[in-house]
């Protein structure tokens, strides 16, 4: 796992005396974590509670947190090569252009109900996944593109046979979306996954009790054998128990782990990270290595169509100061579409430097002329942008504040609105209320590019065919090179691909880069080995508690 | 008396079905709702056919008016729908939910009320002027502190510098300690206020000064023979408290983190959960007008004139 936590950062870099006993503290620890171990319950703050936990939905992260300790996957994706593993599935075999995909499963496996996770409860959760199902209301999941069917071939053996190339598909089965649940949990209406009692996985715990919107308690399966292939650990879990607690303020979370009453917390604040450290509790930050934190524009708007608007825009943003002034060292400035930990990344931070000058030239060049009051204008227009706080975000409404000033000083303005979820969901359909809007996509796959972007997709750019009935702005170019990511079968090309739809975005400035979103935790000096997977998600599987 | 209860009855059944009705419309006002919250976030990447397909399932779909009776009609049957957020059936959630609510609601307002007298016991008969000053000028304060920087501060002294209750993992009785005292102290605040003044009004009444020439003490003539008098405006003001519970419980309970009707009415809110809404305003509704009916049926037990109505207006 390549996390530091940063009060050990900081303990070697500091050549005091201080500094050595320190060393030699932590030197104790090190041999402390050679021998995990077992029992103890971790009570874990979670700022919200979770919500429907069909796997799929699991990008929430109140839900991944869940889903992460009670589902395997069929593959593990190894966050530091970013490679598939075998975990689930023994052995896998992918026809030359990635429309069939053969796993072969470990056997043995078992969901906690005890019925059998063999060829044909997979098959039956890609289906759903890949399918949906009307009539119980099940959606199709964001991670698997142009599913068509799955055979089974024998009792250990699962075959998946895409309509098109799905090159993506073997990261697929490693993301948070992908656990593998019990067949009879799939047959229940979807309108009722909410209830964590019924969701029945594999994994190393088990759901054993909740009071819906507070707290939900976890226990170790005795009988687990089934951990990802090459990871140190196998067996049961070391912890006998985890412990959910919703705890929505911040401060709360904060002052109850200090205080001792909890061991480790979800979302902290970049500004409270320094009271945490203070007393060498340690936090710790994991990237999410896909699409960044970027401001989008919307080209149907009329005030932000002309490239050299966007171009200006870019150049008029300081992310260095956004980074510095709002965040930590946990949150990268980002030099790209997607994040430098990211699978394709390239480092396009020479298109995306800092010129006041430069940008106030272009909107000279664009037409765009200080009014009276300072802001531009253009035929009697205001150059006057909107964009919507965006709640999940870290610090989302500070962030765009800040950006407002940078942007008032080439006379742009920017109106940083907080609406009601209502209001804020209606208007992001519309170019003309949302010119700006915030977005960023966690998936260690290139195809997450496409997601972002694509118009059956997430659609950021709002273009024609997607979630606006009335766009009328379209890239071809740019959809060509995402639906090409989301089906080159040679993965050189295909992170080449990769490459060159970021060079693309940001020559079109259709995005401003700003920070590489990381998820935050903090923890108690005596909990150690919380691992995440390559999206953040934490995974107490190696987790345990020393004697405190 | 029964008469009186049948007209109350057939009052309430109105003002329910106003409060549903106006509630509808109000929530169907609104722009989007909890679907389009939901499942057009960018984040589920859903295309707008399988969104529609969403609608149709939850019965979205279909015009005002028969939704408006198709709700009408469960609500009648008990059935509440799903919450499309929480991915549970609403019954599920008030049941869960509504329990502590009430517990803490009681609770603060038992609570409430005994401080409220205390207080305006205290301020009444305290030995020096500037001492009644001050405990006078009490409730002005507890009134003007934010119920959740009450809440958190409480939290931030008690639990985690002195560390006598925790907020985490608590017991049932830990539990309700400071999640009641926040949640009394600023509905005491005007319940002392209205006691104090009343007080001091009854207070120079002349058969006040009459049963102190007999010779009974200061405490024994306002304990028999002011308190009653001063405590109808008292109990008026406590039935419209409800509401100030209600409010309050949204605060407390996601500040100290305990589940509750409120935790759910913040989170309906936040994602015009319409149909837990619904419910809520509801299940809200039932309270005020039971909580009324109460304070109606009680007055006349403190004060013998409201026993003949008529005579009273005389």
């Amino acid at each position: 796992m390549s996390l530091i936590s940063s009060s050990a950062l900081r303990r070697t870099v500091q050549p005091t005396l201080a500094a050595v006993l320190l060393t030699s503290v932590s030197a104790m620890a090190v041999i402390a974590q050679d021998q995990p171990v077992t029992g103890g319950t971790l009570v874990y703050l979670e700022q919200q509670a979770h919500t429907n936990l069909y796997p799929p939905a699991g990008g929430f992260y109140p839900n991944s947190g869940i889903l992460n300790q009670i589902t395997d996957k069929l593959t593990w994706q190894n966050p530091e090569t970013l490679q598939n593993e075998p975990w689930l599935a023994a052995s896998w075999e992918i026809n030359t252009d990635a429309t069939e995909y053969t796993f072969k499963l470990r056997p043995g496996v078992t969901f906690s109900d005890g019925t059998p996770l063999d060829a044909a409860a997979v098959a039956k959760n890609f289906d759903v996944f890949g399918l949906g199902n009307k009539e119980l209301g099940y959606p199709v999941a964001e991670a698997i593109n142009n599913y068509d069917h799955s055979e089974v071939i024998d009792p250990q053996t699962v075959k998946f046979v895409f309509k098109a190339p799905a090159p993506g598909f073997l990261q697929a089965t490693s993301v948070i979306g992908s656990g593998i649940v019990a067949p009879s949990v799939l047959e229940q209406p979807y309108a009722e996954l909410g209830d964590a009692t019924k969701i029945i996985g594999s994994g190393a715990f088990v759901v054993d009790s909740e009071v819906l919107g507070q707290s939900l308690n976890l226990k170790v399966r005795e009988d687990y054998a089934w951990g990802p292939a090459n990871i140190e650990h196998q067996g049961r879990a070391y912890l006998d128990a985890i412990q959910y607690i919703v705890t929505p303020e911040d401060s709360v979370r904060i002052g109850a782990l200090l205080a001792g009453q909890a061991d480790v917390i979800r979302q902290i604040q970049a500004y409270d990270e320094g009271q945490v450290e203070a007393q060498s509790y340690s936090v710790l930050s994991a990237p999410t290595r896909g699409v960044n934190n970027n401001a989008v524009f919307r080209p149907d708007n009329p005030l932000v169509a002309d490239i050299k608007v966007r171009q200006a825009l870019t150049a008029a943003t300081n992310s260095a100061e956004i980074v510095q002034t709002i965040f930590s060292s946990h949150y990268p400035q980002a030099t790209s579409v997607i994040a430098s930990t990211a699978a394709g990344y390239v480092d396009l931070s020479d298109k995306l430097v800092f010129d006041l000058e430069k940008a106030k030239a272009l909107l000279d060049e664009a037409g765009w002329v200080p009014g009276a009051d300072g802001v531009r204008e253009k035929d009697g227009v205001k150059l006057e942008l909107s964009v919507y706080e965006s709640l999940p975000q870290p610090q989302s409404r500070a962030t765009f504040q800040l950006l407002s000033q940078q942007w008032a000083q080439v006379g742009v303005k920017l109106n940083v609105l907080a609406g009601d979820a209502g209001s804020a969901a209606v208007d992001r359909l519309d170019p003309l209320k949302t010119p700006v809007v915030s977005a960023m996509v966690g998936r260690a796959d290139p195809d997450v590019i496409k997601s972002n972007f694509y118009p059956s997709n997430r659609d950021a750019l709002l273009q024609k065919g997607g979630l606006n009935p009335n766009a009328t702005f379209e890239d071809a170019k740019l959809n060509d090179l995402l639906l090409a990511i989301a089906s080159e079968p040679d993965n050189a090309k295909r992170l080449e691909l990769a490459g060159e739809a970021q060079v693309y975005i940001l020559d079109q400035a259709y995005v401003i880069p700003i920070f590489e979103e990381p998820q935050v935790f903090a923890a108690a000096p005596y909990v150690h080995d919380v691992s995440f997977d390559a999206v953040a998600r934490p995974s107490f599987y190696n987790t345990w508690l020393s004697p405190r | 008396m029964t008469r009186l209860l049948v007209s109350r009855i057939g009052q309430a059944a109105v003002v329910l079905l106003l409060a549903f009705t106006a509630s509808f419309l109000l929530l169907q006002a609104l722009p989007g709702d909890a679907i389009l919250i939901k499942y057009q976030n960018p984040e589920m990447g859903l295309t707008p056919e399988q969104i529609a397909e969403i609608r149709v399932l939850y019965g979205a779909d279909a015009p005002i008016w028969a939704q408006y009776g198709n709700t009408l009609w469960n609500f009648l049957q008990g059935s509440f729908g799903y919450s499309v957020q929480a991915g549970v059936p609403v019954n599920a959630l008030l049941a869960t939910n509504l329990p502590p609510t009430l517990r803490l609601a009681s609770l603060g307002l038992v609570f409430a009320v005994l401080i409220a007298g205390v207080l305006a016991f205290a301020a009444t008969l305290a030995p020096f002027a500037w001492l009644r000053n001050l405990l006078q000028s009490l409730p002005a304060l507890m009134i003007s502190v934010p119920v959740f920087w009450l809440g958190i501060m409480l939290i931030q002294i008690f639990s985690f510098r002195l560390r006598l209750v925790p907020i985490i993992n608590p017991s049932e009785f830990q539990a309700l300690i400071l999640p009641v005292a926040t949640l009394a102290l600023p509905i005491a605040a005007p319940l002392a206020q209205i006691l104090i003044r009343s007080l001091d009004e009854v207070q120079t009444q002349p058969f006040v000064s009459v049963a102190r020439a007999k010779g009974a003490s200061r405490p024994w003539v306002l304990w028999h023979h002011v308190l009653r008098n001063a405590l109808l405006p008292v109990l008026t003001i406590a039935g419209v408290l409800f509401g100030e519970l209600l409010a309050g419980a949204v605060v407390t309970e996601t500040v100290f983190g305990i589940n509750g009707l409120g935790r759910v009415t913040e989170q309906a809110v936040s994602y015009q959960d319409t149909a837990v809404l619904q419910a809520i305003v509801i299940l809200a509704a039932v309270g005020f007008v039971l909580i009324n009916l109460v304070v109606d049926l009680v007055a006349p037990l403190i004060d013998a004139r409201l026993k003949n109505p008529v005579g009273a207006s005389a």
